[in-house]
């Protein structure tokens, strides 16, 4: 089987640990329901990666360099 | 308008109403279908009794007293004879009776399924998920079961038929059950079934064979036990369908006893909402407001829709109660109830399928409630998100070159219509006077004019001069629109955001709006009869606004690709192309009339001398000019060769589309992003007026001879295209030999298809590279396509060589008759000009068999250009409504009106593409535009290092006493 998230196209997802979290969401002043969404079912994510984690995805930009999202990990 | 005071909005809630809140709110119970007397007064208790608000002036509200116009109306109630169903929830009754026991009422799921639906809503809820997908697999789960796990009563499916009927459907004994037992212990010999006897029959079936032979004889039904076990011994079907319909009185009662836990399940808050509610009981009436009656020239009334609709109801719900009340036979009820339901819901909605529409005497359907509402005209659509708009004006637009992209011509008869409040002040007190004693009709006039006491006065030829010495510091004038003012221009469809811009206005005579021809492409324009809106704008901070954000100049760049929208067009092209593809040498006089519209009335050095002794300016130089004296830039232009520019000078190349062009001119573009948005305006106001002056120098035109070739020349065209047709009859005979090879992947079929198409595409190639041979680089028509201002080498091939293969959905045209295009031919006759192949060209003319291929293409085009708006016009409403709320924060994010994030940065860059250089070869030199900004800015070298920090100002460290300050200043102090 090919493993996707092995692919150059495929951007990095990491899981957010529990007290980085907790920066990133009182940083935007939200609850993690309020984050963009991604299924858990989805080949980019990690194994480790379950339903209510939140990954950080780092992407190349050709304008600025890196571009970091972060998602919430629903079923 | 007293007691129009503003009201906050607390709270909105949705749900469904209570039929005793319909009667707590009503004015008065109707029950009368009569609407006036013959004196022409309103009957109480009739449509349009007195207390359901007023809508003659003059009258007082029997409810609240007021007059028409300040009641808003009262809405009245229906008592109905029966409950009829609302047909709005036609689809949750459905659910509800589906997913709820027909004995207890209750919820078909066990408690733990219950609580686990119920969990899932609340992470809906959480996840801003459509609730609507939990709530419908909760009624999936529960039409499963065959029984309630409450109170074990069998469950029966629900059939609804639309609109407002709902069937029970159960599976009973069918009627002629003995004769089917009995046929199918017959057994059947072809098919290999062997004879059942009786005794064979009881044994299998465990039943006395006593019973069997009851069962036989049709004396005694088997009870449902017996029924399953006879029909798998028999391997038969022995149920028929018994469809009993539910009337909305039983439904009401069903919904009654659901209980309040089993609805949140649903979705349903039942404090709010009932399902009982769903059905009808008591009908509001809408206020008179709402349904206006008008009174006709001759004196008669006519009454709108809804009341029509409400006297139907009305008088099939009293013929309802007499005949109940007359012990009329159960059928005649049910008809009437039929009736009723059908009047109430063409009341609320008068198009749905299946029903035919509720329809006034002339035939016209009626216009009910739903079909106030729904739609482009209706209320929400036409009424409340779009509304008419005040200080807006429309009229034909028409080219004007002399004005500058940044303008508008607005005619005399717009600009004294529209106007601008004039604050009167001690400093503009004289020029308001001015104004209002021109009166309302001269130009730069006034309209009106306001007191500080608030009184606002209409000037007129009459007062406008007493006005005018009245007039004083603290008064409003509404002042004419002059030159120089700021408003708004449009075309529709308002695809992006240069659709509208902001202009300068010229006022001008006649009737149309000027613009300059080079803002036709951001507004997609021609003036083939085009019409555009303007705005008048009405307060200082939207001119300020429209001045600082919308002005045309300062959408040059166009936010979609990051380069100019805004440049040469058209002629514009050719005649720059013309100044400069040979470098042309000017005398004085020509060169000085060239730059006339410009800024440059001082010609430079001359190039050199002529023969005569004369100087002479060449088109480099003239066109060097215009442009910034310290420009550099080096790229491949339109023709193919460098473009190379130094320090202002145009040293070598053409300049043509790709150097001034529309869509990412590149030295539009380069001084756009380097000299800013006002000195583009003037480079692309100039080239504009340059391009003119030269192009008229020139002289340019076109006609039917620049695209005639010489006889020799169409003979050898001739030639090449039959040498097609011989090549492709060569194709097509060893195509019917079968010795024609299929290409990879094709069937020989495509193959020879694609072959034929590849033969007759060259030879139009070939025939057009002849007819091209004959034409001079003057051409015009070699000048327009070879500039990139209008038409392509494909357009003159056409015109001079031949018109080609005509295709319909990408194939040669192969429709028409059976196995052929057209009568004219044999049937399967695959040659070229058989399927559509036009040798001709437009010059030489069509023959009539070509001109009907060539009309088949063209028609694909104009189809599917046709489907194309319409569909991309949807997208785009779809788009917008979707992306309408989205808004970028302070912090950088996008996020929607609920908080959600759509994005963490705009873009996921937080850059604009307008800000950032969008090509890799041309990169914005970032320091040399911070050089000169330095060098304007700062007067000497040492100003300059200190804003640069290079060299810090000394500073007494007594005033910095925050140690954070005094750290890492190389400053030493002098204490
Ligand atoms: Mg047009
Ligand atoms: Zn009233
Ligand atoms: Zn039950």
């Amino acid at each position: 089987m090919v493993d996707v998230s092995q692919h150059e196209l495929v951007p990095e997802h990491t899981v957010l640990e529990e007290d980085v979290l907790e920066e990133v969401l009182s940083e935007y002043d939200i609850d993690r329901t309020d984050l963009p969404k991604i299924k858990r079912n989805d080949s980019a994510l990690p194994d480790e990666a379950a339903v209510g984690d939140v990954v950080k995805i780092v992407r190349n930009s050709r304008t600025t360099d890196q571009a970091v999202v972060y998602r919430l990990v629903v079923e | 308008m007293q007691n129009s005071t503003p009201k906050d909005i607390g709270s909105i809630n949705f749900g469904l109403m209570e039929p005793e809140e319909y009667r707590e709110m009503s004015a008065t119970k109707i029950i009368t279908a009569d609407t006036y007397d013959d004196d022409g007064f309103p009957i109480d208790m009739g449509l349009m009794d007195p207390r359901l608000g007023v809508i003659d002036p003059g009258l007082e509200c029997k409810t609240c007293g007021k007059h028409s116009g300040s009641c808003n109306g009262h809405f009245g109630h229906i008592e109905l004879a029966a409950p009829v169903i609302h047909v709005g929830f036609t689809k949750l009754i459905r659910r509800l009776l589906r997913g709820t026991c027909r004995e207890c009422s209750r919820l078909l799921l066990t408690e733990d399924e219950r609580g686990e639906f119920y969990d899932q809503i609340d992470d809906s809820r959480k996840l801003g998920r459509d609730l609507n997908d939990v709530t419908k697999a909760a009624i999936r789960q529960a039409r499963k079961k065959d029984r309630c796990p409450h109170c074990g009563e069998i469950q029966y499916d629900i059939d609804h038929e639309k609109p407002t009927t709902y069937y029970e459907v159960q599976q009973v004994l069918a009627s002629e059950y003995s004769q089917r037992i009995a046929g199918a212990m017959q057994g059947d010999e072809e098919a290999g079934i062997e004879r059942t006897t009786p005794d064979e029959l009881a044994e299998k079936t465990e039943i006395d064979i006593g019973r069997v032979n009851e069962i036989l004889s049709g004396s005694f039904r088997p009870r449902e036990g017996q029924r399953k076990a006879i029909e798998k011994a028999l391997d038969i079907d022995l149920t028929e369908e018994d469809t009993n319909k539910l009337m909305p009185s039983d439904i009401r009662d069903w919904f009654e006893a659901i209980p309040d836990e089993d609805m949140e399940v649903l979705g349903i808050n039942p404090e709010r909402s009932r399902p009982e509610w769903m059905i009808l009981t008591v009908l509001p009436v809408p206020p008179v407001t709402a349904r206006p009656s008008i009174t006709l020239d001759n004196g008669q009334r006519s009454e709108d829709d809804l009341t029509h609709k409400l006297v139907d109801i009305i008088r099939i719900n009293q013929r309802f109660m007499e005949n109940r009340e007359a012990g009329a036979p159960q059928l005649i009820i049910e008809d009437l109830w039929e009736l009723l339901q059908y009047h109430v819901t063409t009341f609320m909605d008068n198009e749905i399928s299946g029903t035919p529409p509720a329809r006034h005497r002339s035939g016209r359907p009626l216009k009910t409630l739903s079909q106030r509402l729904k739609g482009k005209e209706g209320r929400f659509r036409g009424s409340l998100s779009g509304k008419r708009v005040n200080f807006s004006a429309r009229t034909v637009i028409s080219p004007d070159p002399t004005l500058s992209l940044n303008e508008v011509g607005v005619p005399d008869r717009v600009a004294s219509e529209m106007t601008q409040t004039m604050n009167v002040t001690e400093r503009n007190v004289d020029e308001a006077r001015r104004y209002v004693s021109n009166g309302p009709e001269a130009h730069p006039g006034a309209n009106y004019v306001r007191r500080p006491d608030g009184r606002r006065l209409k000037v007129t030829e009459k007062n406008c001069e007493q006005l005018a010495e009245k007039v004083d510091a603290g008064w409003e004038v509404n002042r004419h629109l002059v030159d120089g003012d700021i408003v708004i221009f449009n075309r529709q469809p308002s695809l992006h955001r240069m659709s509208i811009m902001a202009h300068e206005v010229v006022v001008m005579p006649y009737k149309t709006f000027r613009l300059n021809t080079v803002v036709c492409p951001p507004y997609n324009a021609d003036f083939d009869g085009d019409e555009m809106n303007m705005h008048a704008l009405q307060n200082e901070e939207a001119r300020a606004e429209a001045r600082v954000l919308m002005r045309v100049q300062e959408q040059i760049l166009s936010p979609r690709f990051g380069e100019n929208i805004i440049g040469a067009i058209q002629d514009h092209i050719s005649g720059m192309y013309l100044l400069t593809h040979d470098n042309p040498r000017f005398n004085e006089t020509q060169a000085l009339d060239l730059l006339r519209a410009t800024r440059i009335d001082e010609l430079p050095e001359p190039s050199g001398v002529d023969d005569e002794g004369e100087p002479f300016w060449t088109g480099y130089d003239v066109f060097s000019e215009l442009l910034p004296d310290d420009l550099n830039l080096e790229f491949t232009g339109t023709v193919g060769d460098d473009v190379v520019i130094e320090n202002g000078q145009l040293l070598e190349g053409t300049v043509a589309e790709d150097e001034v062009g529309e869509f990412g001119g590149e030295i539009v573009d380069t001084i756009t992003k380097v000299y800013g948005n006002t000195r583009a305006r003037i480079f692309v106001n100039e080239v504009s007026t340059l391009a003119m002056r030269a192009i008229m120098h020139f002289g340019f035109s076109i006609g039917i001879d620049d695209e005639t070739i010489p006889e020799e020349a169409q003979a050898r065209i001739d030639e090449t295209i039959e040498d097609a047709d011989d090549r492709v009859e060569e194709l097509i005979e060893a195509y019917e030999r079968g010795e024609l090879e299929s290409l990879p992947g094709r069937t020989v079929d495509e193959t020879l298809e694609m072959k034929i198409m590849q033969t007759l595409s060259r030879a139009r190639d070939n025939a057009g590279n002849i007819a091209d041979e004959h034409f001079d680089d003057d051409n015009p028509a070699v000048v327009m396509a070879e500039s990139g201002a209008r038409g392509s080498m494909l357009n003159l091939t056409q015109m001079a060589g031949a018109v080609g293969q005509q295709a319909v959905r990408g194939e040669r045209i192969n429709r028409g008759y059976e196995d052929r295009t057209l009568s004219h031919y044999k049937p399967n006759d695959l040659s070229a000009e058989a399927h559509g192949f036009v040798e001709n060209s437009y010059t030489s003319g069509l023959t009539p068999r070509e001109f009907f291929f060539h009309a088949m293409g063209g028609r694909e085009g104009l189809v599917d250009t046709a489907v194309r708006t319409s569909k991309s016009g949807y997208l785009q409403r779809r788009l917008i409504n979707a992306l309408s709320e989205l808004e970028t924060q302070y912090d950088g994010t996008v996020r929607d009106t609920s908080d959600t994030i759509v994005q963490f940065e705009f873009g996921e860059d937080g850059t604009s593409p307008v800000k950032v250089s969008s090509g890799d070869d041309n990169e914005i030199d970032v320091e040399q535009i911070a050089d000169q900004v330095l060098d304007s800015e700062f007067a000497s070298e040492e100003e300059r290092a200190e804003f640069l920090g290079t060299k810090a100002e000394p500073t007494n460290l007594s005033e910095y006493a925050d140690d954070r300050l005094v750290e890492g200043t190389e400053v030493t102090s002098d204490d």
